[in-house]
């Protein structure tokens, strides 16, 4: 059963609609990262997940069922901004979390703690930003969650500890779990991801499993002699994306067959012709419009 | 043993296999050897359990491996020397072919390609192999 579930989602403040028609899947066991620019609608879709939001329209399921408080037995949430108590110590929110979840796995909270050096006596009013994170991740484990939202989960973590945040959400889907989590880091979603959902401007403008979009998305590149010549057929083939055509060269690009395409362009016998691989972030750059330079000719990425 | 680079254009799961087939030829992984499980490599590389899965289903499609339930992915041990064999001639012949379309995309003709393949040969193999074999 799919662990959540988002069907055509919508939200709008007044005249401001912030998700726009989202629908986006999580499966056990699989990682979806969800990508997009500040004020993209990110948050707010996770606030319509976790019902801190009523969404205007569209539904939201959790293993099938809409969320109700016995959900929060096997879900859990970290926001972006982690709602913890100032005046409490951190082993005082653990103690808080064992009473609250049924789940609540006490070992499993305390190698946690230590594995993030947590100091148990410590008021959350003195942790630093990154401690706070932690704390939120600590008490979001320790349930042994089937599923998990995470809004910036690594967010003010140093680099070791956001691999530590990585190797949790790995073990986490390697566990069953459907996780979904949201991250300006583009390098943390490539690793810990299977899937991406990018917005922009609260729509979804791309969707899919990471490896088969970097495995269709090139860039055929050719030089010629003189200027570029016409390619009618290549600019109406359901392969090629946009070409980009600037004195003798020209730029395809491509979501699939990129070999059959090379090959159409070889054909008319360019000088030199290149397939470019794209990285994620070329993919993900693509999708919100902000297309960065171009990779200069015959350059391997 | 394994390395990948999660940054790179190439998928992981084809950089999973290539490095797969690599220690096979190169004997890091010897036959009848145990492979990690999915979740220690997706640990061991901070990459998606998925993606390794995805691996090792595609290296067992091409009997590279063999997975038998409950008992985890080995490198096969039936015809070692030929299998090793081929997972050397299959490594060599994807280097070969990256190489060349470097050479095409630096707009060399196949007659120039040729010329510089001869000579690589001449410097790698300079003894005839063919008289041996």
């Amino acid at each position: 059963m799919t662990a959540l579930s988002i069907k055509h989602l919508t939200k709008r403040y007044g005249s401001f609609t912030a998700v726009d028609d989202l629908s986006v899947d999580v499966e056990p066991a699989s990682v979806c990262g969800l990508l997009g620019p500040n004020g993209s609608g990110k948050s707010t879709t996770f606030k319509c997940l976790l019902g801190l939001a009523r969404a205007t329209s569209g539904s939201v399921t959790i293993e099938g069922a809409p969320l109700q408080p016995g959900t929060f037995d096997y879900l859990a949430y970290v926001p972006e901004k982690s709602a913890l108590y100032e005046w409490m110590t951190v082993e005082q929110h653990l103690e808080m979390a064992r009473r609250a979840y049924r789940k609540y796995d006490a070992a499993r909270a305390r190698e946690l703690l230590a594995t993030f050096k947590l100091p148990p006596k410590k008021l959350v009013r003195r942790l630093s930003k990154g401690q706070h994170t932690a704390l939120a991740l600590v008490l979001a484990f320790a349930i042994r969650p089937r599923v998990l939202v995470l809004d910036e989960p690594a967010s003010g973590l140093d680099p070791i500890f956001q691999r530590t945040v990585l190797d949790l959400i790995i073990d986490a889907a390697a566990g069953g779990a459907g996780v979904l989590f949201s991250s300006h880091q583009i390098g943390q979603v490539e690793r810990a991801a299977d899937r991406i959902a990018v917005l922009r401007e609260g729509k979804l403008v791309l969707a899919g499993d990471i490896d088969t979009l970097k495995g269709d998305e090139k860039i055929v590149i050719a030089a010629f002699d003189a200027l570029v010549p016409e390619m009618p057929e290549l600019a109406h083939d359901p392969n090629v994306r946009r070409i980009e055509r600037g004195g003798r060269i020209v730029r395809l690009y491509t979501d699939g067959e990129s070999e059959r395409i090379a090959g159409r362009v070889a054909a008319l016998q360019p000088r030199s012709l290149d397939v470019v691989d794209l990285t994620l972030e070329d993919i993900f750059l693509g999708a919100v419009g902000e297309d960065g330079a171009a990779p200069p000719i015959g350059v391997e990425s | 043993m394994f390395r990948v680079d999660p940054r790179s254009g190439v998928p992981i799961y084809l950089q999973v296999i290539e490095q797969v087939k690599r220690a096979i030829a190169l004997g890091t992984l010897a036959p009848g050897e145990q492979l990690p499980t999915v979740k220690s490599l997706a640990l061991g590389l901070t990459v998606n359990p998925n993606t390794i899965a995805r691996a090792y289903r595609d290296l067992e499609r091409e009997h590279v491996i063999e997975t038998s339930p409950g008992r985890g992915s080995f490198v096969p041990a039936g015809n070692a020397q030929t299998d090793s064999r081929r997972a050397a001639h299959d490594a060599a012949e994807k280097e070969l072919a990256d190489a060349l379309r470097a050479a095409r995309s630096f707009g060399l003709d196949r007659r120039t390609v040729t010329a510089l393949i001869e000579r690589a040969l001449d410097h790698w193999f300079p003894h005839d192999e063919q008289e041996r074999a």
